[in-house]
């Protein structure tokens, strides 16, 4: 690389660098110190972390949902991504306007929907009375029902769009290949389609399961008692009981796993498309 | 503004004129309209009372403007006080949140004689680092279209009681005061509740909490989820019910083992305005303000001659008149402060479960 060349590199990468460092690494350099300092050094929240009994429950749970909920998305969005894939290009535009739609409407915004959906006087409930299904309203809002309804609409999005990206660039006369040579429609699927759009749905899932994995207001808006996920509590540990090295571990036990799954979507994630 | 307000108004500016005097002595000058002070308060509907009863006169009388902020919120205060970067020059603050910022120093010392220089507030209302500004309960609301006309519940074993009073309920999620209303369920006395029986407490607990659907966090959820009807009763705060009932809304409240609580104002150590904020809390003296306020929201503060000057429907459903007193009980903020951190962290594994 010539020296003109790294110049303008940095400045091109410059504001973004500072105002990353400025803004995410130096906060979270505090939050590190925070979970290690109270205010000599201790190690006293992460000993915590290993005996409290509600962080297992909730660092378990926590990663139950994401996991369920990322299983939902792969099996509602990859058949969904194929359907946009070998369809018209016109309809395709169609479809994709469609799915995106949601997706540009804040997750707040989608959460109070599903509240005013789920409700024991809203309209699923109405409907459900009215037609004579059920004698009186059922508990949807408030449980773990609602809970993974929600998020699975809202990430579903992004399922869909990574896998329709790798399918896309899939050549379709290979498939076409595969027939004339013999092979059944499930053949030339399942030998020939899907091992090479793999890669993006699990490029996909991992997006998923990391967005899942920091999901706070859906799950307190919808949730009940039971639906407490790692951000909550932080929320909690910061809020009710004051205890911030602890809330600054239970963090930082977030950032890991994010960590881990992005190293984890860089070896899966086929390499052009990480690199342009 | 009617004519009514409007000559009370004039009442309230004339009653504030000691107040305008000190302040012109202390602040002589031009300077002193450069000066504006940030009150942290709870936000809402609620504010916007304040704003017009509270810090407009004082503005119009003093020259110091008041920004209000929201919410209450112990970790900011926390926060503030330990980076030295203190943006409040007074917060309001609960019983038990006064005990804790005292402990830890985030307090500055009240100057009782600029805020009370005559001696008029009661004992009860004054703390070395804080002032009482209002009282209010957590008590017991339902809906009144959910059962017979003056059949619903009446107390916290009504709210155990499933059978008689069929349907799901909400309570708070802190063990703060629903320890107390478990306690009073099963049987024991307002007045020997302290110290808590802790097991007994999260035993009695144990039969209703899978009736109870949702566990509020804060004032405007509880609302909602009456409004909504996603529950038939819940535990709130007495003064969010008044507009509600106000909007004709079928929701109704009773003090029957109610939680009597104070609500504070106290300056951050290190606020940039101190001396400008007690004059503010001064206004709070004012008992023609306090009735104009007290008529809107039912949260009195310990405002000498307020009580006498009250028409006798808005007395009734105040949380300190003397009917309600004798149904609710005082809670214990000095109790909580001690044991808060270990029975939250016992009622989340509970909650969990």
């Amino acid at each position: 690389m010539s020296r003109r060349r790294s110049f303008q590199l940095a400045l091109l990468l410059g504001p973004a660098v500072a105002l990353v460092g400025l803004l995410f690494l130096f906060p979270l350099f505090g939050v590190m110190k925070q979970s290690l300092f109270s205010p000599g050094f201790t190690l006293e929240s992460f000993a915590k972390l290993v005996n409290s009994p509600v962080a297992a429950i909730v660092m378990r749970r926590t990663f139950v949902l994401a996991l369920t909920v990322t299983a939902l998305c792969c099996v509602l969005g990859y058949p969904l991504a194929y359907f946009l894939a070998t369809m018209s290009k016109r309809w395709r535009a169609f479809f994709l306007y469609l799915i995106l739609l949601p997706f540009w409407i804040s997750v707040l915004i989608r959460t109070y929907t599903w509240m005013v959906l789920l409700g024991r006087e809203g309209l699923v409930n109405n409907a459900l009375m009215g037609l004579g299904i059920t004698d009186g309203p059922v508990q949807m809002l408030f449980t773990g029902f609602a809970v993974h309804l929600a998020m699975v609409q809202i990430l579903l999005p992004i399922v869909i769009l990574t896998c329709f990206a790798s399918m896309v660039e899939i050549d379709p006369q290979l498939v076409r290949a595969a027939r004339t040579l013999g092979a059944t429609p499930f053949k030339a699927f399942a030998r020939v389609f899907f091992p090479m759009s793999i890669g993006g749905a699990a490029a996909g899932a991992i997006i998923c399961f990391i967005l899942s994995l920091g999901f706070y207001v859906t799950p307190a808006l919808l949730g009940g008692r039971r639906n407490i996920m790692l951000a909550n509590l932080i929320d909690f540990e910061v809020h009710q009981t004051l205890n911030w090295s602890f809330a600054s571990a239970l963090a930082l036990v977030l950032l890991a796993a994010t960590l881990v799954l992005l190293g984890l979507f860089r070896l899966v994630a086929p390499e052009r498309r990480l690199h342009g | 503004m009617t004519s009514i307000s409007r000559r009370r108004f004039a009442v309230g500016i004339a009653a504030a004129g000691p107040v305008a005097l000190l302040a012109s002595a202390l602040f002589a000058g031009p300077a002193a309209a450069q000066v504006t002070i940030t009150v942290n308060g709870s936000g809402g509907g609620l504010a916007q009372t304040i704003t017009r009863i509270y810090e407009e006169p004082f503005t119009k009388e003093t020259g110091i403007k008041v920004r209000a902020t929201a919410p209450v919120s112990l970790p900011k205060l926390k926060a503030m006080v330990e980076s030295g970067n203190v943006e409040w020059d007074m917060t309001e603050l609960g019983g038990s949140d006064v005990i804790e910022a005292t402990k830890h120093g985030w307090l500055q010392p009240v100057d009782w004689k600029v805020v009370d220089p005559d001696g008029k507030l009661p004992d009860i209302a004054k703390r070395p680092n804080a002032m009482v500004t209002s009282s209010f309960s957590t008590v017991l609301a339902y809906r009144t279209d959910k059962f017979p006309a003056g059949k619903g519940p009446k107390n916290w074993a009504d709210f155990w009681n499933v059978k008689a009073f069929p349907g799901p309920r909400a309570l708070q999620n802190s063990p703060v005061g629903n320890l107390e209303f478990a306690l009073l369920a099963d049987g024991v006395a307002p007045d020997k509740l302290y110290p808590l029986d802790v097991e007994r407490a999260f035993k009695k607990l144990d039969q209703i909490k899978d009736k109870v659907t949702v566990w509020w966090t804060t004032g405007a959820q509880h609302v909602q989820l009456l409004v909504d009807g996603e529950v038939v009763m819940t535990s709130v705060w007495n003064g969010r019910i008044t507009p509600l009932r106000r909007e004709g809304r079928p929701v109704a409240i009773t003090y029957g083992g109610g939680s009597l609580q104070l609500s504070y104002w106290g300056i951050p150590k290190g606020a940039k305005h101190p001396k400008e904020a007690m004059l503010y809390m001064r206004t709070r003296l004012d008992p023609e303000k306090g009735e104009r306020f007290v008529s809107e929201v039912p949260y009195p503060g310990f405002v000498p001659g307020l009580i006498e000057r009250l028409k006798p429907e808005v007395a009734r459903d105040l949380p300190i008149h003397p009917d309600n007193v004798a149904m609710q009980f005082r809670f214990d903020p000095e109790w909580w402060a001690s044991q808060r951190a270990p029975l939250t962290e016992r009622w989340n594994a509970w909650l969990l479960q």
